[in-house]
């Protein structure tokens, strides 16, 4: 159980904003046609003016340096040269900086050129999904609080949460305690208090939760090959209710 | 030297105050005073609660920004 000190609070804020900065920048260029590779060129770019190191690369052996997960990767997907993105894709980018010792951790997933109603949909509810289970943070809540929100409203929406994957603490390392499954029970879990710094991340799957790694060791791809889409951003909790850091 | 450069994010006008400072909301619901670039001063450009605007604020002091774009 890591309290964060305010001085600690305010780094992490700058690392998620550095980060929301560098998500800002993708989802205005990506367009069909880009590879995967280039999005992690363009974040690579804007990190080191930045003066951030990515916090992914070399992270239990991680080759890249951010995570760029196409359709059916569900997340941890390394960016590629030939892994080309399509009208009609759905991309989620997973961003990690380091700055001045503190991470920062988002993701978010963006549409390439026009995609279909469903797809749409299938963002939305996992936007939805993160905000509704924030609302679940206050001093004294428990992480199935929140998880159990979120499983409740994807759902409720037709599709599935993933289980092998779930939120952690964030601050001086990339995963520190607890973990925040995206579903269980009511009431279940670790025990929120105020000034904790959670990473909640719904990954929402159209069909099946079961997911495969692929022979790379990383990528991680839906059993039935439906798409996924992934919303990541951090939380402090409050006294009252989570602050929103990106 | 180099500067660290600072981070540039939308935002939308909540309230008008004085000396062409402003107060912008972020999309990530955090509340800052910005005031408007000289650029921006110089070209007349009017803003007004409501409007979207790209605001630049230092790593060092978030609470406080530059506009430096409006949509």
């Amino acid at each position: 159980m890591v309290i964060k000190t305010l001085a600690e609070l305010d780094g992490i804020r700058r690392a998620c904003l550095i980060v929301r900065e560098i998500l800002e920048r993708i989802r205005e260029s990506i367009r069909p046609g880009i590879s995967t590779y280039d999005i992690e060129e363009i974040s690579v770019k804007i990190m080191e003016r930045k003066k951030v190191i990515p916090a992914f690369k070399g992270y239990a052996g991680y080759p890249g340096n951010i995570c760029v997960s196409v359709n059916e990767e569900v997340v941890h997907g390394i960016p590629r040269k030939d892994k080309v993105l399509k009208e009609g894709d759905i991309v989620s980018v997973d961003i990690g900086v380091i700055y001045n010792g503190f991470y920062g951790d988002c993701a978010d997933t963006f549409p390439v050129g026009r995609i279909s109603k469903e797809h749409k949909k299938l963002i939305e509810v996992t936007k939805k999904a993160f905000n509704i289970g924030i609302e679940q943070i206050k001093e004294g809540a428990t992480t199935g609080d929140i998880g159990s929100a979120i499983q409740k409203f994807v759902e409720e929406n037709g599709f599935s949460v993933v289980r092998a994957f779930a939120g952690h603490g964030i601050g001086r390392k990339l995963h520190e305690y607890p973990e925040v499954a995206n579903f269980g029970e009511k009431g279940e879990g670790e025990i929120l208090k105020e000034g904790m710094v959670l990473c909640v991340e719904p990954m929402v799957n159209e069909g099946t939760y079961e997911v495969k790694i692929l022979e790379d060791g990383w990528t991680a791809i839906t059993i039935d090959g439906k798409f996924s889409a992934h919303y990541e951003n951090e939380v402090i909790v409050r006294k009252e209710k989570g602050e929103v850091l990106s | 030297m180099n500067k660290e450069e600072k981070v540039k994010l939308k935002g939308k006008i909540v309230k008008a105050l004085p000396g062409t400072t402003f107060e912008v909301e972020l999309e990530n619901g955090h509340k800052i005073y910005a005031h408007l670039a000289g650029k921006m001063r110089m070209h007349y450009i009017k803003i007004i609660p409501g409007d979207e605007v790209l605001v630049e604020i230092s790593p060092y002091d978030l609470t406080r920004g530059r506009i430096i774009r409006r949509y």
